[in-house]
Formats: C-alpha cells, sequence, structure tokens
C-alpha cells in the first residue's frame, strides 16, 4: 500500500487513527503495531514473516549483547544474520547471474522476489545492534515497543532509517496535541502534493518522450532529477507527517538537495538518513578521513560502492555509487577551492553531476548509458528537436517551472513572511483552506490516472 | 486555534468521504468514461491484492466525475497544458491525439485488406476510402497528430481504386463531442462515392430527426462542461422501408434503433452500433447492384444514404466477425466492394480479425 493511494488516506488512516486515539496510552505502540503489520501484510502477504522473524531474532540478540561477556560474538552473528537475509532476498541472483557470466556457468536464478522495504528495516535493524553494542543505549526493554520501531508504517518500505536513539523516547512515552497533529497533517499533505501533482505529472512527460533527439536526451534526466527528488522527498515528507500525527519526531532526510554547492553538500541534504547511516556505521569505524590518505580513499571506495550497491542488485547502481567516489575524491582534492570561489557556476556543475548521475542510475545497462551520453553530446546522428518533444515541453512548461520553484526554499520563505508579516491574521484562515485544497486537488489527480508507483519502493 | 481548526477541517473532510464511500450506492458502468467499473476484489494471498483494493475504490469514489473535471480543469487552466489524458479542447471542439503512427498497424491493415482480396473474383469491382479522423481538420500545426501523407501513401500501394475525400470533409462535418462525422453532412461524400464507383448520383429528399442531448465519447473523456452536440438522423419512406437484418439483433429490422438515442452512446441509433455483419436490402433501388462494405463505426451513419443505389448492401465489421465466418453467409460474384474505414482504426488494426 502506498501512502499516495485513496486506500491509505481514505480508508487504511482515519481507522488507525481512530484506534489510536481511543485506546489508553500503553496500548497505542501495541495499535500502531498490529497496523503496521497489516500495512505490511497487504502489500507483502507472504513476506510479513521476514519481518516478524527479523524483529524477534535482533531484538533477542540485541538483549544477549546486553548481558553477553561474548559481545563480538553475538554481534558477528547479527551483523551475519542481516546481512545474509540481505544478500538472499535482494542480491542472490545477481551474483548468480554474475558468476555465470564470469565462469560460463548454468546455475539456474532462484527468482526470489524482494520483500518491500528490507533495505530499510534491515538497516533500521543493524543500527539498533551495532548501537547496542556500542552501548549508545540500552536494548529495549519491551518486544511491542521494539518492534513498533521497526514495523511502524509511516517509515517501514521507504524510510527514512529511523535510528533507535532518535525516538526511544516517543516510543515509550509521547504526548499528542492539536499543534503536532496539525504540523502532521500538513507535512503529509505537503509530501502527497509532491508525489502526486508534481512527480508524478513529470514522471508521465519522460514516459511520452518517445522519440531519439538530443534535446530529449537531455530533458529525460533533467526530469528525473526532478521527479525522483519530489518523489522520494515527498515520500518521506509523508512519513514525518505521520510519524507527528502519531506523536513521533522523524529526523528530516531532505533538505533542498538541488540547490546544493557541491557533490559533498547534495550528500549532506539527499537522503540524509542513508547517507549518515553509512557515516556512522561503516566510514567512520573504518577511520573515517582520519587516516592516510590511501586509506582514506579505500574508506570513501568502500562507502559509495556499498551506497549504488544498496539502491539495486544492478551494475548502473554500483557505477552510479562509484561515480559519486570519483567526483568527492576529485572535490576533496582539489576541486573544492576552486568551486568555493565561484558564485554560480558552482550551482550548475553540481546540477550538472547530479543530473549525469541520475541519468546512469535509471538507465538499466551500461550500453544504454553510452547511449544515451552519445545522443546528449551530438556524437549520435539524431536531429537536435523533433515536434514531439517541442509539443510536450510547451505542455508540460508550467509543470517544469513550478517544480523547479519548488526545489527551492522560496515557497517556504514566502509561506514564513505571510506568517509574521501583516497578513498573518488572513493567513490563519487561508492556511488551512490552502492545504485542504491541495488535499482535494492530490485525490483528484489519484482518481483520474493510474500511474502511481513510488521509485523508492525497490530498494 | 488555528491547529485545532485544521485538524477538525481535515478530520470532517477525510472520513465524511470514507463514509460517504461505504454508504453511497456503487454504480457498476461508467457512462462518462465507456467502461465497466471495478468489482470488489475477493481476497487473494498475493500482492496484488491491494492494488485491486484500491482500483475498486478508486473507481467508486464518491462524486469521481467532479474530481475528474477538478484535475482538467486544473490542467488546462492553471498548468496550460495542452492535452488531459490526450483530449484536446479547441474552438469549442474536443479533439483526442492520435499519435504517433503506428506503422506496424498499418501493415497489419494492409495485411488483412491483402488477405481480403484473396476471396474476391475478378467481377468484384474494389475500392478504398481513407476516413480522416477530426484531427486532421484541426488548424494547429503544434498539435501532435498522425503522419496522414504516409497513411495515404502506404495504403494507396495497395491494388485497389483509391477514392480520396480528404478535402470534401471540414471540422464541422464531425461531432464536437465525439468522433464521429455527422450523417446530414455527408452527401457530397455519396456524390463521390458515386462518381467514383460509376453509380448514377440522385439528389434524395430526406427528414431531418433532431436529438438534442448528444454526449460523444469525448465528452466523459474530458470530464470538461460543455454543451451537448445534436445529432440529426435522416430518413424518409424509402429508408422506412428498408429490410434489414442484423447478424446479433434480429429482432431489430430497421436501419436506425431509436432506442439507442438514449442509451450510453446514441451514434449508435445508426445501424443500431456494433455490429458484426448487416444485410440492407432495397427493393426500389435505383440500380440493380450489390456493395459489400468493410467498415467501421464510421459505416454506419453514411450507410443509409447509400441504400437508395443498391439492392443490396452488405455491412461487414470485421473487428467483430472473422472471414471462416462471413463467407458463410456472402458469395461474392460481382459486387462492388468498398473498404471504408477512418485512420482511427487504420492506426490501431489489431482489433481487427483475420
Amino acid at each position: 500500500m502506498v501512502f499516495s493511494s485513496v486506500l491509505f488516506i481514505y480508508y487504511f488512516l482515519p481507522i488507525v487513527i481512530i484506534f489510536y486515539f481511543i485506546v489508553p496510552s500503553k496500548f497505542k505502540n501495541f495499535v500502531l503495531l498490529l497496523f503496521s503489520l497489516i500495512f505490511y501484510f497487504l502489500g507483502e502477504p507472504k513476506y510479513v514473516i521476514i519481518l516478524i522473524s527479523s524483529c524477534l531474532i535482533n531484538y533477542y540478540l540485541s538483549k544477549l549483547l546486553g548481558k553477553s561477556k561474548q559481545r563480538k560474538i553475538v554481534l558477528f552473528v547479527a551483523i551475519s544474520y542481516n546481512v545474509i537475509q540481505l544478500l538472499v532476498f535482494k542480491y542472490i541472483d545477481f551474483f548468480i547471474t554474475n558468476l555465470n557470466n564470469l565462469f560460463n556457468l548454468e546455475y539456474p536464478l532462484t527468482y526470489i522476489i524482494m520483500p518491500i522495504g528490507i533495505s530499510f528495516f534491515t538497516f533500521q535493524n543493524l543500527g539498533y545492534i551495532i548501537d547496542v553494542y556500542l552501548k549508545k543505549h540500552e536494548p529495549s526493554n519491551r518486544l511491542i515497543d521494539y518492534m513498533t520501531y521497526i514495523c511502524l508504517f509511516p517509515q517501514l518500505i521507504a524510510g527514512p532509517i529511523v535510528r533507535y536513539i532518535d525516538i526511544e523516547r516517543d516510543l515509550k512515552n509521547r504526548s499528542n496535541s492539536y499543534a503536532k497533529i496539525s504540523r502532521g497533517i500538513k507535512r503529509f499533505v505537503i509530501g502527497l502534493s509532491k508525489k502526486v501533482l508534481i512527480a508524478n505529472v513529470l514522471g508521465e512527460f519522460v514516459k511520452l518522450i518517445i522519440t531519439e533527439t538530443v534535446l530529449a536526451s537531455w530533458i529525460k534526466p533533467i526530469l528525473f532529477t526532478l521527479q525522483i527528488y519530489f518523489d522520494f522527498s515527498g515520500y518521506s515528507d509523508m512519513a514525518i507527517g505521520l510519524g507527528y500525527i502519531f506523536g513521533f519526531h522523524f529526523k528530516e532526510n531532505f533538505n533542498y538537495p538541488l540547490i546544493a554547492n557541491s557533490i559533498t553538500d547534495f550528500w549532506r541534504r539527499w537522503h540524509i538518513s542513508l547517507s549518515s547511516w553509512f557515516k556512522d556505521y561503516v566510514y567512520i569505524p573504518l577511520g573515517g578521513s582520519r587516516v592516510n590518505k590511501f586509506k582514506w580513499f579505500r574508506n570513501l571506495f568502500i562507502v559509495w560502492f556499498l551506497t549504488g550497491f544498496w539502491h539495486g542488485a544492478n551494475w548502473n547502481f554500483i557505477l552510479w555509487g562509484l561515480y559519486f567516489f570519483v567526483i568527492l575524491v576529485i572535490e576533496k582534492l582539489f576541486l573544492h577551492k576552486y568551486l568555493d570561489k565561484t558564485k554560480v557556476i558552482k550551482y550548475i556543475y553540481t546540477l550538472f553531476i547530479v543530473m549525469l548521475s541520475f541519468l546512469i542510475f535509471s538507465t538499466d545497462s551500461i550500453s544504454n548509458i553510452l547511449l544515451e551520453l552519445k545522443n546528449m553530446f551530438f556524437i549520435s546522428k539524431i536531429p537536435f528537436s523533433d515536434n514531439v518533444i517541442i509539443y510536450y515541453l510547451r505542455s508540460y512548461m508550467v509543470n517544469i517551472i513550478v517544480s523547479i520553484i519548488c526545489s527551492t526554499p522560496l515557497i517556504s520563505k514566502i509561506a514564513n513572511k505571510l506568517k509574521e508579516g501583516r497578513l498573518k491574521k488572513l493567513y490563519i484562515f487561508i492556511e488551512p483552506l490552502i492545504y485542504l485544497g491541495l488535499l482535494i486537488l492530490s485525490t483528484a489527480f489519484l482518481i483520474d490516472a493510474s500511474f502511481n508507483p513510488f521509485l523508492y519502493f525497490r530498494f | 486555534m488555528k491547529e485545532k481548526l485544521i485538524v477538525i477541517l481535515f478530520a470532517i473532510y477525510i472520513f465524511a468521504f470514507s463514509i460517504l464511500g461505504i454508504v453511497l450506492p456503487k454504480d457498476i458502468y461508467s457512462y462518462n468514461e465507456r467502461r465497466k467499473l471495478k468489482e470488489f476484489p475477493s481476497l487473494t494471498l498475493d500482492n496484488t491484492y491491494v492494488n485491486k483494493l484500491d482500483a475498486y475504490l478508486l473507481d467508486h469514489f464518491p462524486y469521481r466525475d467532479f474530481f475528474r473535471s477538478i484535475k482538467a480543469n486544473f490542467n488546462y487552466k492553471v498548468l496550460a497544458q495542452l492535452d488531459n489524458n490526450k483530449i484536446v479542447i479547441k474552438d469549442e471542439y474536443i479533439f483526442k491525439l492520435n499519435y504517433p503512427t503506428n506503422q506496424k498497424s498499418i501493415e497489419n491493415y494492409k495485411k488483412n485488406i491483402k488477405k481480403l482480396l484473396e476471396n474476391f473474383t475478378e467481377n468484384n469491382k474494389v475500392y478504398m476510402v481513407i476516413i480522416p479522423d477530426k484531427n486532421y481538420y484541426l488548424k494547429d500545426d503544434n498539435l501532435l497528430k498522425l503522419d496522414y501523407n504516409y497513411l495515404e501513401k502506404e495504403l494507396t500501394k495497395l491494388d485497389i481504386n483509391y477514392i480520396d475525400i480528404k478535402n470534401l470533409l471540414n471540422l464541422e462535418d464531425f461531432y464536437k463531442t465525439d468522433t464521429h462525422w455527422r450523417q446530414e453532412r455527408l452527401m457530397k461524400i455519396v456524390q463521390e462515392l458515386n462518381k467514383q464507383m460509376n453509380i448514377p448520383y440522385e439528389e434524395q429528399d430526406f427528414k431531418e430527426n433532431v436529438y438534442s442531448s448528444f454526449y460523444g465519447v469525448y465528452y466523459g473523456e474530458s470530464a470538461i462542461n460543455k454543451k451537448p452536440d445534436t445529432l440529426i438522423y435522416l430518413n424518409n419512406s424509402l429508408l422506412d422501408s428498408l429490410k434489414v437484418t442484423y447478424l446479433e439483433n434480429p429482432k431489430l429490422t430497421t436501419i436506425y434503433n431509436l432506442d439507442k438515442l438514449k442509451s450510453k452512446d446514441s451514434y449508435e441509433v445508426f445501424l443500431d452500433g456494433a455490429s458484426s455483419f448487416i444485410e440492407i436490402i432495397n427493393e426500389n433501388s435505383l440500380t440493380e447492384k450489390e456493395l459489400v462494405v468493410f467498415r467501421d463505426s464510421f459505416g454506419s451513419s453514411i450507410a443509409p444514404l447509400l441504400t437508395p443505389y443498391y439492392k443490396k448492401i452488405t455491412l461487414i465489421d470485421n473487428r467483430y466477425i472473422d472471414s471462416n465466418h462471413f463467407l458463410e453467409k456472402i458469395i461474392f460474384k460481382d459486387q462492388d466492394i468498398l473498404f471504408l474505414n477512418s485512420t482511427l482504426l487504420i492506426n490501431e488494426s489489431y482489433t481487427l480479425k483475420g
């Protein structure tokens, strides 16, 4: 079930809200857990057992970690369990295919279907186990609380990757207020609008570009960059908003990444929960940057190889991660100081590098990536433009302009000024209508179209 | 205060639509979209169930058409999109983008005709008419259109007498809210067909019967409030005296099915709409000739106007009947044969049966 669906907004969510707010505080986590499992069951009936068993095994291993004298062994077992689970369900056929190709073998593929959200809940489990090992917090004493933490439907299938330490207090004791719920509603509606009114519409445009021209080969990765940003950040906004409604405070996952002034800056703003996870659990334990240059670059290589591979069992994702490794090394070696001296070029440079990265990300084979690059840089003998791309550019021009504006903090700044300025009193009445209008409009778009896949669900 | 207002407003809105969604009666068919709505899915233990359930809820969402019109108006008026779900509205006319040119479909159409030609005799004179869809007459070069020249060039490679009618029509000859052409404006086409097929043309007196609430197929698709079209069907004593036999509807014996005027598609008044095989016998015909028309829905409205000239007209819609079946009902001897299809069908010809 996706958040941007009638089933979720008009049926699942109201039912959860009714039960959540009528039960006494001590049963609230149970209600959330129960509905989170139903939420998962509706999308992946057979794999709900994987989710539950993963929670149980990690919960009891963490308890053991708290008490055992053989802590390293327990940690090793816990990490191995989680990694093997991920390898089996997500990567096994990738390895078999590549081994078959490399050694001319014919091992049959398993065709195991990946449980939805496995990358996210495995990383939360791993992070939790490592934090218990490092004694950053005590292991949870209540199974219900732990399972609620892992299975909480707002962040279960597409993140953000929430650290236990960040919501430990909320899990044990949280309060609800009109202010929090209203904040949650607004955030949810913003996320829904980003997903339905912007990302889906841009995706529709990308699908309509059916002819090969130089202009189209540029437009496609530009639109995909905007689409994936609004899709994923929209989902994170909805997750954060739902968190507020139920009294949780999730950390931000995006901070206007498309206005970053370098790739280093971009990764501080894009999918923050994932980059923080790799930083805290891979990069820093390996020594981070406080080692010699060779080890530093080795650490960066490992982190970016894993970041790419986390996104999917395909070479284009590995290439995507290593592409960022190369760019980040170049930035750290010398480019950064040159970029710092520029005013505009650093932004254009960042957008260009990011756009190329998403060309790699969205293209399923290396030969197709090369073909797209040839098309972009006039190497292929294709026309510069044609009536198809011109027609759709004209048709979607307002959408593109709106999406570019919304990818910057401009709207947020205007809203803040209105809240504080002379129109303050008027804004009190206008604001709810704006959000209600956005919800009605998003519903209208959902009803009218069936094109609604979330891009980040495959991870 | 403000926070409370937002929470209450959203709670009322969401719960109201949840409850309405449950209690309101469910339609089985959407007249506007011309399709059957989804039924409540039976529970299955796979990951497709949730999508089926959501599709059902979307189909039966309260005031669904109102929400569709919000989206359409927003797309046209706020986002200034040139089309909404391929629907273009210009000068009170509703068009649907018929693009891109499907070369494989055109080949398939040609293949289909070639196969049919094998069944004809040397005495059968074969003609072909391509009816341009109304986009052809839309004066907007920026709009994505079929490559009509390519389509015509490819089809005229067939060894058939080609009757070119594209310059005889204009936009006013089509309904504003529908794909089809208007029967009352087709005498010029009849005249041209007769001229090219060596049939003497004689002016006929027709009575114009007016139905003023024709909401065409594009009306519902557009989700925009527009005035309905006026549908005129022509009649006279000769047309009343025709003997008409429908394969699927043997009870009907008239050239018009007036019950269809108020149905989901009023255009089906002409020859009962989708019918695979129809025979029309005119005992008072101006010639002794017989005509066999391979046609789509455009043929339904022009066929009555051809009846005065032929003793017998056989209409075959080979989207609904294959050659094995219609060859049991017809023997090709010396009839005139007319392939009369629109570019809409030619560009989507996979519905044709072999």
